[in-house]
């Protein structure tokens, strides 16, 4: 279980040390410090949280935070070593969900919580973007969200061919509504009907970003109660983080006992990226023609379905005139991590810095992204010229909805 | 006597006197990062202080101190290694070379290229495969290891079996000898007969004459077309068999790997390989050339492993596939460990001819000892990497892993081959170097260290072992 050091014992011991992990840490890829790559972080925490032969300094714990939990070297290690959740995990040895001052701790939860940032919390943060105050690079709130929009069934336009049930993170819910929007007309154009539970909170990836395992547990067992009652097909996300807790994250987070893990489990293979799940089911309208060229970044998130890479491309495939151009390493980092480049912030620009020229140099117009966080941090760089959107979002303006 | 604390903080404020506070890292944290390659398990050395050199004038400052203080230094690429080649077992400075990324020139005219000697090997692939040029060597380690590196210990890689290994593509250097003078060896032409060949003696030190800073390489023209292929053998001595006739047919693929079942089966669990896993071994291939030569070679070849007896023979024309298969291969040291505790691969070659024999042997060494044994390896040019792999380290198995691979090691120089193809010698195949070239080699290795080292400074402790 994620949070539970005794059980990560073992896999920490599976590092064989092979460096390979050296080819695809973005932060290592930017200090240039064998410190800061997973074989060293895992080995620190071996030393100072099991074997205790180091204590656990200052330097420790920026070892430990100064990680993205971009998931890209657990996703290519030979070894299988997991080593985000041990990072996770170190975390929550270290913090116990306590990181930051208690002020920002209970914003953290409040937000997680309430699935966005809404209220009052939302009228100051958009009262600070007007005066740019605000951080840079976070996007824009609305406070006008996705869920006091949409609530509840919407039957298909046209033969029902299926019913899922779309979660929305906290991005789409209160920053990125026309993504949530874009979603809800093109399943509904393509007969699928779709439900909007009622209670939802965000996925809980912010919280294991925190090392807050009790927030995180109380966030899932919430959402796994509500979505096992659902009726439905698939449980689709526009957002691959919010997939990625759902699909493959939550039920590594709820102990053996938990009545909750069989559905949580029975669960995981109904969650699907909205692109990829169109590409399941095939679209049952063919999209009009869209005279632009487009250029994918794939979120980092990505590793939870094979076919989620890809999906993006083979949906638009079909827009006549749509043409697209690949960037360089088009899997590489963006530097955003959830909320990371708040805190890293020299850090992440720097590894933005590399994405934007491979992004800029494809000479395209339109970046499409799965991922709420990569747009909008992507956006903040790249200036007014370009859109940045999800793909979903080409789709509804090929249908012309 | 200093104490360590005291050692420590002396070398930090001379070293950032010299090159300023943010090349030179000493606290404990990153002394550890630093302390072994990917070989952990045998030894560590904690380093005293790392220091990330930016450029050739760094290097110098660094050396001309370390000379006169007689600091250890050690000097690191990816610290991707397998023989404890950066492990600085007598403390001192790690200089970390990876921040000396630069890829000063690619002459499509001369077919050679200038680099710096941090750049990551892939990176390199990449760059010069862009102007359809073409380095092949290959080093599993590709993705992280640095070209420095790869001189250093004469890194070779699947492609050795058609064209031969790093050594055989470096022209010239330059290095920075331990009084911090800087040396140019051979040069950017494609032959050279200019005195001793300094180049090829730095080539293969391991970091223990001098330090490497810039790279001159040749180049080939990129082969257009390469097709992988998977030969799948009931038994290992039909594979042994089928390598040896391959080669003797005049068919050199450019990669020619030989795969126990366990490895498949453990690449399988990373990436799909698209055969059934009821052979005993199988030869992953990779042909390359022009199509007419790639579409002849595989027929040659397929011909030969259906008269042999190949149990299933499978062209892989899906390159996403194939690409998948081959990352898969790269990744299979650290596979390995899914499943066992411990890995220990060793780096015996032997003449291509003695394939079959070395690979009876050491299923016999295996099976008398009890300890899992398994072979993985180039088998195009002999290097079929032997090793043992433990379900349980205890005092007794280690012990056993130790007697197995000694009498590998031993069958290798019986066989007429080496103990070490590709991995350098570094700590771990020290005990063995004599036997293999000497007492008078290893006393001529000396002298020759001594006369760029005269004060032992660089990399202490490697090669051979201390009398
Ligand atoms: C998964 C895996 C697969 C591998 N596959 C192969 C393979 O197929 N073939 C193969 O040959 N090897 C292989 N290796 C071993 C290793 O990657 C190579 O030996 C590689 O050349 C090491 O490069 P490095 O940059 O990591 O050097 P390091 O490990 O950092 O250093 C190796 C040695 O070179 C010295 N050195 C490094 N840079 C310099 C410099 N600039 N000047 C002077 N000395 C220097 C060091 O002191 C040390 O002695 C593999 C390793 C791994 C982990």
């Amino acid at each position: 279980m994620i949070g539970d050091l005794d059980y990560y014992k073992g896999l920490v011991e599976k590092c064989s040390h092979c460096a390979l992990c050296e080819a695809v840490c973005p932060v290592y890829l930017e200090d240039m410090l064998e410190t800061h790559v997973a074989r060293a972080r895992v080995d620190i925490i071996y030393q100072t949280l099991y074997k205790k032969s180091m204590p656990v300094t200052p330097r420790v714990r920026e070892i430990i935070d100064r990680c993205l939990l971009c998931t890209s070297c657990t996703q290519d290690c030979g070894g299988a070593v997991p080593v985000h959740e041990i990072i996770i995990t170190a975390r929550a040895a270290l913090y116990g969900g306590r990181k930051h001052d208690p002020l920002r701790d209970y914003f953290i939860r409040e937000m997680m919580e309430k699935r966005g940032i809404k209220g009052f919390p939302a009228l100051m943060l958009a009262a600070a973007q007007k005066l740019h105050v605000a951080p840079g690079g976070f996007p824009k709130v609305s406070l006008r969200t996705f869920d006091s929009l949409y609530h509840g069934r919407y039957p298909p336009t046209g033969k029902k061919r299926a019913k899922v049930a779309y979660f929305t993170g906290c991005a789409t819910n209160t920053m990125d509504v026309e993504t949530g929007v874009a979603v809800m007309k093109v399943l509904g154009h393509n007969g699928i009907e779709v439900v909007i539970p009622d209670k939802l909170m965000c996925c809980g990836i912010r919280a294991l970003g925190e090392g807050d395992i009790k927030t995180a547990q109380k966030i899932v067992r919430n959402n796994i109660a509500i979505l096992a009652e659902q009726e439905v097909d698939a449980i689709i996300v526009d957002c691959t983080s919010c997939g990625m807790m759902l699909r493959s994250e939550t039920a590594k987070l709820l102990p053996a006992d938990d009545p909750l893990l069989a559905k949580a489990v029975a669960l995981s293979p109904k969650v699907f990226e909205v692109s990829d799940y169109l590409n399941t089911i095939g679209l049952a309208v063919e999209p009009g023609p869209l005279a632009e060229s487009f250029t994918y970044h794939v979120p980092c998130h990505r590793g939870w379905t094979p076919t989620l890479n890809d999906a993006p491309l083979q949906l638009l495939a079909g827009i006549p005139g749509l043409k697209y151009s690949a960037m360089e390493e088009p899997e590489k980092c963006c530097g955003a991590g959830g909320a990371f480049f708040m805190d890293y912030s020299g850090l992440s620009r720097g590894i933005r810095k590399r994405k934007l020229d491979d992004i800029t140099g494809t000479g395209a117009a339109v970046l499409i992204s799965q991922c709420p966080g990569c747009r909008s941090y992507l956006s903040a760089g790249l200036g007014k010229r370009w859109k940045t959107v999800h793909p979903v979002t080409l789709l509804r303006r090929a249908y012309g909805l | 006597m200093k104490t360590e604390g005291s050692r420590i903080e002396s070398l930090r404020k001379d070293l950032s006197r010299l090159l300023g506070g943010g090349k030179v890292r000493t606290e404990p944290e990153d002394l550890l990062a630093y302390s072994s390659d990917a070989t952990r398990y045998y030894a560590q050395g904690k380093p005293e202080a790392v220091v990330l050199v930016e450029s050739v004038d760094d290097v110098c400052k660094v050396l001309s101190y370390a000379n006169q203080c007689a600091v250890p230094v050690t000097p690191r690429g990816a610290g991707s290694g397998l023989s404890g080649g950066s492990t600085p077992i007598k403390g001192g400075i790690v200089l970390d070379m990876k921040r000396m990324n630069k890829i000063l020139e690619i002459s499509k005219g001369n077919m050679t290229a200038r680099t710096e000697s941090g750049v990551v090997l892939a990176n390199f692939h990449r760059a010069v495969e862009k102007e359809r040029l073409f380095y092949p060597p290959d080093p599993q380690s590709m993705d992280v290891c640095t070209l420095g590196g790869n001189v250093a210990c004469r890194a070779g890689g699947p492609r050795g079996v058609k064209y031969g290994t790093t050594p055989n593509y470096v022209l010239g250097l330059e290095a920075v000898l331990p009084d911090g003078s800087v040396i140019n060896t051979g040069g950017i032409s494609v032959k050279q007969a200019n005195g001793y060949n300094i180049t090829q003696i730095l080539t293969g030190s391991e970091g223990t004459l001098a330090v490497i800073t810039k790279v001159n390489l040749r180049l080939l023209p990129l082969p257009p077309e390469r097709q992988t292929m998977i030969v799948v053998c009931d038994s290992a001595q039909l594979a042994a068999e089928m390598v040896s006739r391959i080669i003797y047919e005049g068919v050199v693929p450019a990669v020619l790997e030989y795969l126990e079942v366990g490895a498949i089966w453990l690449m399988n669990t990373y990436s799909p390989i698209p055969v059934a896993q009821d052979g005993q071994v199988y030869l992953l291939i990779e042909v390359d050339g022009t199509a007419a030569i790639v579409a002849e070679d595989i027929g040659v070849i397929k011909g030969i492993a259906e008269k042999m007896g190949a149990r299933e023979i499978k062209i892989i024309d899906d390159k996403k596939q194939a690409a998948g298969i081959w990352k898969a291969r790269r990744n299979l040291s650290p596979l390995v460990l899914r499943i066992f505790q411990k890995s220990i691969s060793e780096d015996v070659t032997v003449p291509r001819d003695k394939i079959p024999e070395m690979v009876k042997a050491v299923r016999e060494i295996g099976a008398s000892l009890g300890v899992p044994v398994g072979m993985s390896g180039h088998a195009g040019d002999g290097n079929i990497h032997p090793g043992v792999q433990l379900y349980e380290i205890t005092p007794e198995m280690e012990q056993k892993a130790e007697e197995a691979i000694r009498l590998m090691i031993e069958k290798g120089i019986e066989l007429g081959g080496t103990i070490s193809g590709e991995h350098g010698i570094g700590l771990h195949k020290s005990a063995y170097l004599e036997k293999e070239l000497g007492k008078d080699q290893i006393e001529l290795m000396k002298r020759i260290k001594y006369a760029f080292d005269p004060k032992g400074i660089m990399n202490p402790g490697k090669i051979w072992t201390e009398a």
